[in-house]
């Protein structure tokens, strides 16, 4: 595993940062070990609320997340104006865009819900999307400017739908920790307290849809890219065979029926714990998907006749 | 410089003398005129709340009045007898004065432990001693002190964040659990029972404004009703009124169980799967007991409302030695500037008497060198300030050390023979 970041000042912009000061060689010099690092204390100080209960420590969680965000803000922009690729032009990259947005989803709700331990559980996602960056290629897809739109608007609907299963995922977690609490008719932990079961049905549902929909828009955007690609002979075809593609189709399938299935137990009195189990499966098989694209081989995104081909993973 | 104390609470004082030595608003006012007159120059300060009854009394330069005599002048004011309050009334000097305070403006020595009205009260006494007079410096820093430990009690420890009556554990820990508002949930008031009003006080609080009254006995729930703000419905009709509410309290008095499971069955199937909270506050139980296990619902009886309520005690009594350190600390840094202060006088003749010796040997210099100009003089004059300044600077420091674990009357006794500082 490559932790440090080889993203050396080698595309057209590294003048213009070498020049003005050590500002380019501070940035060249973060590491997808900095930030990470950065988030895994700040799950450690969110995961110590029972035991330390001082300011201190929501102080030190909020600093380590803000110092873990701003490294990997600036890792992803160093990254896009040296090795001149677009945030979503390689799995690594994708990757590392997916746990950025929920890296300052969780910074953000944590601001705004200072007594909700929402690090504890979206962070972990964070850390898994990072460590799964490490596994992926960096190896840009190749795309013609036909493509590249295509092959933007295809990641970005897969990035969407990532994250609104891990945010599902997160608030029916919680859904299931707050129930749990009320049915033992405990009062809350200390510095434990959980949104609302009303609210946390309302944002699992959400997020269900969300993904069920952004889904299936990014598999409807990658038929047309793979149309795009096989028109310019740009990429190889990618059968329906492929396991990219199978995977994908699994993951879409899953979540349109997890939809629906929430939908239809919305009525019910036990609908919000049914919509909290789907949004937990709907991360399982999320992850299972992406595990079996980091080990699996594909011809996605691949150049015409490279028959041999990476075990990259296209999220 | 001297504070004293002399007080009662409810745990010394029996319930029927409290009742008779509590001071109302006009008879504080009146009390504090008189001790104005009877003490002048005296500053005091009369806390009387249903659990407490105490009196501060404090003075900067003569001798604050000896707890006897307060004791007597609050036997007076109350028409009572010396001897009855004696033996319950405790009485306090200095420090202890002031960690008295501290810990009761932070609600330690509260009946519920870590409660927050008492220091509404805190504030309402020193308001009230400020219109009557009767505050001064003294008694201003040590309230405002006290204010302040208050506050840092209330953020640096989890003291008054658990709720530990029974209504606002079922509205905030267990209602706001699975609702996440309530102006637009529908509240059923089932029976009259004590503590009916006082959830409902709650829930009104968290924004709840659809609330229905049912009751065996139909006039009543008009009244009721009438009385909460509230709309009457129908005993009768229990069934239909429990498919439309979202959450229950029920307090009735009923000897067996109001609402069954072949009852709640029927509201059961027109709820839409919607859930429902039930706060069973009543004993023996409106609700049949195995209601609490149909999905989307949320029974609590008493019982269980009482076990969350002993568990928020606990976790209060377990911040405790927290908030005493906190109290400890600043009843030390109150007593050390206070001790402090009381050397100012003895610092202010030792400056002003090198001050004045270096005057006349500064006259005498300028006197003999009658050549040197304004500048020169200034540098002469500043150079013996500084000089001043520095000798002086390792005594004072002492004194402020030595304050801090007491009056430094060795030091200043010492100060005033050695520089022949006389009062």
């Amino acid at each position: 595993m490559q932790l440090q970041c080889d993203v050396g000042p080698r595309g057209p912009h590294e003048a213009g940062f070498r020049t003005g000061n050590g500002m380019a060689e501070f940035v060249s010099g973060i590491s997808i070990l900095c930030f990470a690092a950065s988030y895994a204390v700040a799950l450690v100080c969110e995961a110590s609320r029972p035991v330390f209960r001082s300011g201190l420590r929501g102080a030190a969680m909020i600093g380590f997340a803000i110092a873990g965000l701003v490294a990997h803000t600036l890792f992803l922009v160093w990254r896009g104006l040296n090795e001149s690729t677009a945030p979503l032009s390689s799995p690594f990259d994708w990757y590392l865009l997916a746990a950025w947005v929920l890296a300052a989803g969780s910074l953000w709700l944590t601001l705004a819900n200072p007594r909700t331990p929402v690090g504890l559980f979206i962070l972990p996602v964070v850390l898994a999307l990072v460590g799964a960056a490490t596994l992926a290629s960096r190896e840009p897809f190749l795309q013609s400017p036909a493509s590249r739109v295509w092959g933007r608007i295809h990641g970005s609907f897969n990035l969407a739908a990532s994250v609104a299963v891990a945010v599902g995922a997160a608030a029916g977690l919680m859904w299931l920790i707050q129930a749990g609490r009320l049915a033992r008719k405990r009062p809350p932990l200390r510095g434990f307290r959980m949104p609302s079961l009303e609210r946390l049905a309302h944002l699992t549902h959400r997020s269900l849809a969300v993904a069920a929909w952004t889904a299936a828009a990014g598999f409807a955007s990658g038929i047309v890219l793979n149309a795009v690609n096989r028109r310019h002979g740009l990429l190889e075809t990618v059968p329906w065979t492929d396991p990219v593609v199978l995977r994908m189709g699994v993951v879409v399938a899953w979540l349109i029926a997890a939809d629906a299935l929430g939908h239809a137990a919305r009525r019910r009195p036990d609908g919000g714990r049914i919509t909290a189990w789907l949004s937990l499966v709907s991360l399982g098989v999320l992850a299972l998907s992406i595990l079996w694209g980091l080990l699996g081989r594909s011809q996605h995104g691949v150049p015409r006749h490279a028959a041999a081909v990476t075990g990259e993973a296209m999220p | 410089m001297t504070l004293a104390l002399v007080g009662g609470t409810h745990r010394t004082v029996p319930l029927d003398l409290r009742e008779r030595l509590a001071f109302s608003a006009e008879q504080a006012a009146d009390a504090l005129a008189r001790f104005r007159a009877r003490f002048p120059g005296r500053e005091g300060v009369l806390l009387s709340t249903c659990n407490r009854v105490e009196f501060y009394a404090a003075s900067e330069r003569d001798a604050v009045p000896a707890e006897d005599d307060i004791l007597a002048f609050l036997a007076e004011c109350r028409g009572l007898e010396v001897t009855q309050l004696a033996p319950v009334l405790a009485r306090r000097r200095d420090d202890a004065v002031v960690r008295h305070l501290f810990s009761v403006a932070a609600g330690l020595d509260s009946m519920v432990l870590g409660e927050p009205q008492i220091l509404a009260q805190v504030k309402q006494a020193w308001a009230l001693a400020q219109e009557s007079r009767t505050a001064g410096p003294l008694t201003g820093e040590m309230f405002q002190a006290a204010l302040r430990t208050a506050k840092r009690v209330a953020t640096e420890t989890a003291l008054g964040r658990e709720r530990v009556s029974i209504p606002s554990v079922a509205v905030s820990d267990f209602a706001a659990g699975v609702f996440e508002r309530f102006d637009d949930k529908r509240v059923l008031l089932v029976g009259a029972g004590k503590m009916a009003a006082e959830t409902l006080r709650y829930l009104r609080e968290a924004g709840a404004r659809d609330v229905t009254v049912v009751n065996r006995t139909a006039g009543r729930a008009v009244e009721l009703a009438a009385r909460l703000g509230a709309r009457p419905g129908r005993f009768d009709e229990l069934a239909a009124e429990l498919a439309a509410a979202d959450l229950v309290v029920s307090t009735t008095g009923a000897a067996v169980p109001v609402v069954t499971t072949e009852l709640f069955a029927q509201a059961e199937a027109a709820r839409g799967g919607r859930p429902l909270v039930v706060l069973d506050l009543a004993v023996p139980r409106d609700f049949d007991p195995r209601i609490n296990g149909r999905p989307g619902v949320w029974l609590y009886s008493i019982d269980d409302l009482a076990a969350a309520c002993d568990a928020n005690r606990e976790r209060r009594r377990g911040e405790l030695p927290a908030a005493r350190a906190i109290v400890d600390e600043e009843t030390h840094r109150f007593m050390g500037d206070l001790h402090h202060r009381s050397t100012a006088p003895v610092i202010e003749r030792l400056r002003a008497g090198w001050s004045e010796t270096g005057e006349s040997e500064l006259d005498r210099l300028f006197r003999r060198l009658p050549q040197l100009g304004e500048a020169e003089r200034a540098e002469i004059r500043q150079a013996f300030e500084r000089y001043a300044a520095k000798l002086l600077h390792p005594p004072l420091a002492s004194l402020r050390s030595e304050s801090r674990s007491g009056p430094p009357h060795g030091l200043l006794d010492a100060l005033k023979r050695l520089f022949d500082l006389n009062d």
